[in-house]
């Protein structure tokens, strides 16, 4: 249980290689289900550890990059059974917006809360999110603009979507600095949340 | 940085070391940040919001001379960092302009350098950095310029032009922007100041909306003030030196917009300042400008009036005022609306920690710059009046400290659930354009307030 423990702490501060050399150890002596259940748990609470602003952004970014790479090692000895499948959630910025930290932010939280993201960056076409969306069968897509100008290109996605038939298979979550319920409402989106946090909350009552 | 060195900045962003976005970030950015906030042992102190630690503040420059000489800026087309050496940094700062002449006329202005506890007052930039109905942007230029105190204007800006909403890359973010610059002409012309200087146009996100209104008959002046945004955080691109170049080529005074996210990348209170003090040294190096335009906010709220806001406010100022001679402006963005109590509270609190702390002024984004048409020229004005006392009075730091925490006892708690206000339309009378009268007993009922905080208004 100590090593558990330490390998959640060794995750959490984003010392990835003591947290690898651990992991490959304890991967032979521990059900590998109980240690993602252990790094899933550590990183929620880093997560509102975060929401508190206790830690900033990079103590979470690190800390799942350490994840990312424990994961890594750990998933490919999963059970079929003990295999979670993760909701999957598209993020972008909109096309002509290159601001991506505020959607790097939500990605992190989310991610730190169990879900699956699928980051596709910055000034992404609406049809790129869409056949993403598509590929992958996420059931969210989440938009990021920091403009005034580029909020249109949210717009875009959703009209796109009707267009192609494809309106009630996503949910299409809006944010960014400029974007408010008012202009999620006028656009048709699922939803609009004020900052990441909030944004987790959402993610869970539209699923 | 002098412009003669632009093309070889140029340069380097197409020869510069190759790296990906993550790595620059991940690998330098953010342990070279923590490194230095540990090797200059910066902390930031809660109960002195306006800190007087001479020694601090110099600890924080090393900190973010270090910083940006490691790291250097990233150019997210071509993948390649741009890099200097110490030697031609200090060049740079030693042969930066310290003030210009800008506006023309009656309305010829100073923009320059400030000292902590300068005894000049603030340059009087008023903002209010939202988005205003197309039938009254003209309106809302008009009222901003009429203001006596306003030294330039940064206009208000458009979401639409022709009734739809203006997209960016597309011909009506042109429209809307020519529009934008027409109305400033106009609207300087009708009040009587058509010298007043303008940094435009802020209804423009590309750099071929930035360059179609460049035209000294019926757009921007060549004299006139733009901006060059920094990308989040410590990142160029072609668009934003497209910009960049454009300005220096057309002899226009050009700004770099920066604003550092506490919570962000940069971490605390700490790294947020020291980012920020960095980001004068991007501006000059990478962007060319004659002057930095700052601010910083809360990843939150979206503001800089908080406790440790004002901090990283008043610390990154004294930074830059005290080692080197750069213009740089401070840019108010406060929790509540117009019309409320606590965005006077706000706005006085913002004005303090800057003017004191060595730097211009560029207020007061209200409403977590959020909320369409909620701005008004009366928290501008209020911030201007707060300026020119702070400076009149000769305040102090300490006297700053004193009072600014008065002020945060009056708000702070509120920041959460700040009332968002009234709109523009509201609070002014859209015929003659002066506050109604309600408003306006409110404004003085305030200052009054805040005059027994200790501040000797000038009138």
């Amino acid at each position: 249980m100590e090593k558990r423990k330490l390998l959640v702490q060794y995750v959490m501060e984003g010392n990835d290689e003591k947290a690898l050399e651990l992991a490959k150890e304890l991967v032979k002596e521990v059900n590998p289900k109980l240690l993602l259940e252990d790094l899933t748990e550590g990183m929620r609470e880093l997560g509102q550890k975060f929401e508190r602003l206790e830690v900033f952004l990079p103590e979470l970014m690190v800390a799942a990059d350490a994840l990312e790479q424990v994961t890594a090692i750990i998933e490919p000895l999963l059970e079929s059974e003990d295999i979670v499948e993760k909701e999957k959630v598209v993020m972008a910025t909109v096309k002509g917006d290159v601001h991506e930290i505020g959607k790097n932010i939500v990605s992190m939280v989310l991610k730190a809360n169990g879900f699956e993201v699928i980051d596709l960056g910055k000034d992404v076409s609406a049809t790129n999110i869409i056949k993403t969306a598509q590929e992958n069968e996420a059931k969210i897509i989440g938009l990021s603009a920091l403009m005034t100008t580029t909020m249109p290109s949210q717009k875009e996605v959703i009209d796109l979507l009707k267009d192609m038939g494809l309106r009630d298979k996503f949910k299409v979550l809006v944010g960014g600095a400029p974007v408010s319920k008012n202009w999620a409402d006028s656009i048709g989106a699922d939803g609009y949340a004020e900052d990441a946090f909030k944004t987790v909350d959402l993610v869970k009552s539209i699923l | 940085m002098a412009s003669i060195r632009m093309w070889e900045v140029i340069k380097r962003a197409e020869t510069g070391p190759y790296m990906e976005e993550k790595d620059f970030l991940m690998k330098h950015f953010l342990p070279t940040m923590k490194k230095v906030i540990k090797k200059y042992d910066i902390k930031y102190d809660p109960n002195n919001p306006i800190p007087h630690d001479d020694d601090l503040i110099d600890r924080m420059w090393q900190a973010a001379v270090e910083f940006f000489l490691e790291v250097g800026v990233y150019h997210s087309d071509n993948k390649r960092v741009i890099k200097f050496t110490e030697n031609e940094l200090k060049e740079a700062l030693f042969a930066a302009p310290s003030e210009y002449f800008v506006g023309e006329g009656c309305d010829r202005r100073r923009f320059g350098s400030r000292k902590i506890e300068d005894e000049r007052p603030p340059f009087m930039l008023l903002s209010p950095d939202i988005t205003y109905d197309e039938h009254d942007h003209l309106l809302a230029c008009m009222a901003y310029l009429k203001e006596p105190l306003l030294d330039g204007l940064c206009a208000p800006i458009l979401e639409e032009f022709m009734g739809r909403k203006i997209k960016s890359g597309a011909p009506s973010e042109i429209g809307g922007c020519v529009m934008h610059a027409m109305n400033l002409r106009e609207a300087a012309r009708l009040v009587g100041r058509p010298g007043a200087w303008f940094v435009a146009v802020g209804t423009a996100e590309s750099d071929m909306s930035q360059i179609a209104v460049s035209n000294d008959m019926w757009g921007i002046r060549h004299t006139d003030g733009r901006l060059a945004p920094v990308i989040t955080e410590m990142i160029t691109n072609n668009e934003m030196l497209n910009k960049a170049a454009h300005y220096q080529i057309n002899g226009n005074i050009a700004g770099c917009l920066a604003g550092a996210i506490y919570g962000g990348y940069a971490g605390g209170a700490e790294g947020t300042a020291i980012l920020q003090i960095a980001y004068h040294l991007m501006g000059l190096m990478v962007h060319f400008v004659q002057f930095n335009q700052n601010f910083p906010f809360h990843m939150l709220y979206g503001s800089n009036t908080g406790r440790e806001m004002l901090w990283v406010v008043s610390t990154y100022c004294q930074a830059i005022a005290k080692n080197t001679h750069l213009v740089h402006t401070s840019n108010g963005f406060a929790n509540a609306g117009p019309a409320t109590d606590m965005l006077y509270y706000e706005t006085a609190a913002h004005a303090i920690a800057s003017t004191v702390c060595g730097a211009n002024l560029w207020e007061m984004a209200p409403a977590r710059n959020k909320i369409h048409n909620h701005g008004t020229p009366l928290e501008a004005r209020f911030a201007a009046e707060v300026g020119h006392s702070a400076t009149k009075m000769k305040m102090t730091r300490e006297q700053a400290n004193e009072i600014v925490n008065k002020l945060l006892a009056k708000y702070e708690k509120d920041i959460p659930d700040a009332p968002i206000g009234k709109p523009f339309r509201e609070v002014y009378d859209i015929n003659e354009l002066v506050p109604k009268q309600e408003y306006l007993d409110q404004y003085y009922r305030i200052k009054e307030e805040i005059a027994k905080m200790g501040i000797d208004f000038v009138f």
